[in-house]
């Protein structure tokens, strides 16, 4: 089954609060989904893999300075929040990271940055690299769910094009995944939020 | 935004524009949505058809309606069904409709229609697809449906009376678009001319809408009447436009979306802008307003509703009328700024609803000068999404100060400031508002009370100093908050300046704001959070969509029964 990117969107940042992050988070986090599945890649699954680990620990970076390390595994939310904040600091540096967590998530939090920088950014991470100036992308994500290290860096190149997608396809695994987290955000009806929750009030059948 | 008008008169200050109880009180102008599409149509000579009406004597069947404009056709796909008495309800929690409608983009195969025909019924538990533009459902009015059936087939026409009682023979409850339950993104869309600015593809469709139900009206009529029957006179259906309640799965919408809604507002405040810095105007513009006051006092008498607030509101609104109409015949309304004039006095001697009633009226005599801002309703803005972390914390200081420092002083923790919490119902999935002392809601809490949210930032800031970003690092809790922040720099009017979790909070005032500009007339709330409403009413059908007639039906005709 085909989903709109719109209800990617709606789905993975109600997932991202359902699995605890805070609604700010979770705003970016829906909207790097979204990005991802519009760039052909699997966001949901990406992001559906992040969530689901039972031994998820929210690190964020210990400071802004220097190589970027966690007490724990970088998360790559809280981590690419940061590199989009920070997009600034690329203009003098390489932003390196230490030990994170599905790494590929940080690529739409590159193209955050590239946006704004309006200069082509790359990931580096395993030794394989993807571009993106925040339309076009170039490269494929193909990295473990844990990196050692990745290294993000201005480059000079300018990127042609690359496949987009107007419509997500996620497997119904990653989806029921999303879905799963999701109903955690939602309140369990009971008769007096039914009948007072969305106002009584006058007949509405005349 | 176009800035060749020159404006001698500044915009009226967020702080006065963005009170839930002024909000509660906007009236649809020369940029509500409907009247934009009628224009356009009009304009452009648009051709409408309807190629398929498959609709058998008990009233099922299905049937399209095609919009044909100078680029693209669009397609209503409308079912209708023999529905229960006991199934009819308005609320979001039914499960059954008298019709049900996809808007099509194109003109739809006999294949589409049958891959339609499995899913539109079902709504919200169905699927629709990317060449869908909306989905949504109508119920008929009991009362106003019965009475014309009967009439129509013994070949008589119904009561003005009746009309004017209800004034819809079927009312929608929801109007779904942008990507939901399957349908096109915004995006597929967004860069058409035809339906760049706001709604323009849902309010197509409640306009096909109409007509359909008015032809199915006179179908039924002549199923039950045979020969005797006779078609609907047409200044009858005229004066009949589409119902729609509106529940509270609309009010958070423009908390949402705070860069799309500044731009209604500030698009609104531009044009009012305009005409108060217009010197002089001429005999004509003076009479053009004149007219249109004479017409809103006969719409005004047709607006009923029962809710206490509503009752007192048009109380006063007709109060406000007889005080205009008694000013402006004293006035010239041609000499040194008439408009600038007449909106101070307004703002001294009659209620919001008066006041902007009187700002929606001034601008339409200034076609020239207004309506050219529609193009600037939309939220392109998708780069303000960003978060900029090298801003200093003193500057965020001051955008939280700006929109909110009215809220600072207010006790957050006492309980009537914070009586109400939003939450998602896991039953339907459509936002609600609970008592957070008396319901165990507060956990599932949605981003909804921006000013609270932005009096705990304010505080977590105090005696901060560096980036935006390092206050983030330590405190990710505020990162919505910081957002929204940035954002009022390019989007003033994009926060309402109220409590939206006090005890005394109405969310029919956040639905009216919304529904204003769709150019809704005749609010008609039933609770403190839910609301009825008529659009279209006056307009023309496509068969009758002319210049002439594209752009003031909103008005009633003087004169007309």
């Amino acid at each position: 089954m085909s989903f709109s990117l719109n209800e990617v969107e709606a789905t993975a940042k109600r997932a991202t609060r359902g699995a605890g992050y805070e609604w700010g988070l979770a705003e970016d986090a829906a909207k790097a989904t979204r990005w991802l599945c519009a760039h052909d890649f699997d966001g949901v699954a990406l992001l559906a893999g992040l969530l689901d680990q039972a031994d998820r620990g929210v690190h964020a970076p210990a400071a802004i300075d220097g190589d970027w390390v966690g007490e724990g595994a970088l998360c790559p939310l809280r981590a690419g929040c940061m590199l989009s904040d920070c997009a600034h600091l690329l203009k003098t540096q390489p932003i390196v990271m230490q030990r994170v967590s599905v790494p590929a998530l940080l690529v739409p939090f590159a193209a955050q940055a590239a946006l704004q920088l309006k200069q082509v950014v790359s990931v580096e991470c395993n030794e394989r690299t993807i571009c993106t100036d925040g339309q076009v992308v170039t490269g494929t994500p193909d990295w473990p769910t844990m990196a050692q290290s990745v290294i993000i860096s201005l480059v000079g190149e300018q990127l042609t094009s690359s496949t987009r997608q107007t419509r997500a396809t996620p497997s119904l695994a990653d989806w029921d995944t999303l879905n799963r987290l999701a109903h955690k955000t939602y309140a369990p009806a009971t008769e007096e939020s039914r009948l007072l929750g969305a106002g009584a009030g006058l007949s509405d059948n005349d | 935004m176009d800035t060749a008008a020159q404006t001698t008169i500044p915009r009226r200050d967020p702080a006065t524009v963005m009170r839930l109880s002024r909000l509660g009180s906007l009236h649809q102008c020369r940029l509500s949505f409907m009247r934009q599409l009628t224009r356009r149509m009009a304009q452009e000579n648009w051709s409408f058809s309807r190629p398929v009406f498959r609709v058998d004597d008990n009233g099922v069947g299905c049937a399209v309606y095609s919009a044909k404009g100078p680029e693209r056709t669009y397609s209503l796909v409308a079912f209708a069904h023999d529905l229960p008495a006991e199934m009819r309800s308005d609320r979001v929690i039914a499960e059954a409709w008298d019709a049900t409608f996809a808007l099509f983009d194109g003109v739809p195969s006999e294949a589409d229609i049958e891959r339609l025909s499995q899913n539109v019924p079902l709504q919200e538990a169905g699927r629709v697809s990317e060449s869908e533009l909306s989905l949504s459902r109508a119920n008929r009015s009991v009362r106003l449906w019965a009475h014309v059936v009967d009439r129509l087939a013994a070949g008589q026409q119904p009561d003005f009376d009746q009309i004017d009682k209800v004034g819809y023979l079927m009312r929608t409850t929801a109007v779904y678009g942008s990507g939901k339950f399957g349908a096109a993104d915004r995006e597929k869309i967004a860069d058409r001319a035809e339906v760049q600015a706001p709604f323009q593809a849902e309010m197509l469709s409640v306009f096909l809408t109409r007509t359909f139900v008015r032809d199915l009206v006179q179908h039924m009529a002549r199923a039950k009447g045979g020969d005797a029957a006779v078609t609907l006179d047409p200044a009858i259906a005229r004066r009949l436009g589409i119902g729609n309640s509106t529940g509270l799965g609309m009010a958070p919408f423009i908390v949402n979306h705070p860069i799309l809604f500044n731009n209604w507002i500030m698009v609104r405040e531009e044009a009012i802008a305009r005409v108060r810095s217009v010197s002089e105007a001429t005999e004509s513009e003076a009479q053009v307003f004149r007219k249109m006051l004479r017409r809103s006092e006969i719409s005004v008498d047709r607006w009923r509703s029962e809710h206490p607030i509503q009752v007192e509101k048009l109380v006063a609104l007709k109060q406000d009328l007889s005080k205009l109409s008694a000013h402006v015949v004293t006035d010239d309304l041609i000499t040194d700024h008439p408009w600038d004039r007449l909106m101070i006095w307004a703002a001294d001697t009659l209620c919001e609803e008066g006041q902007e009633l009187v700002a929606s009226l001034i601008l339409e005599p200034y076609a020239e000068l207004v309506d050219g801002l529609a193009s600037c309703m939309a939220d392109s803005n998708s780069a303000a999404f960003a978060i900029d972390g090298a801003m200093d914390v003193a500057e965020l200081r001051g955008l939280l100060d700006e929109s909110f420092g009215w809220a600072m002083e207010l006790d957050w923790d006492a309980p009537e400031n914070c009586a109400r919490a939003w939450y998602v119902s896991e039953e339907k999935l459509e936002p609600r508002m609970g008592e957070r002392f008396d319901e165990p809601v507060a956990d599932y809490e949605q981003p909804l009370a921006p000013a609270r949210d932005a009096v705990l930032a304010f505080r977590s800031l105090a005696g901060r100093q560096g980036t935006v970003a390092a206050f983030l690092l330590d405190h990710p809790e505020h990162r919505h908050t910081v957002r929204r922040a940035q954002m009022s720099r390019v989007s003033p009017y994009g926060e309402i300046r109220d409590n939206t979790i006090s005890a005394q909070v109405l969310p029919i005032d956040m639905l009216r704001a919304k529904l204003s500009f769709f150019g809704a007339t005749h609010f008609d709330p039933r609770s403190d959070r839910w609301v009825r409403i008529c659009m279209y009413a006056g307009a023309p059908y496509p068969e009758d969509l002319t210049s002439e007639t594209a752009d003031l039906w909103v008005y009633p005709q003087e004169g007309a029964a």
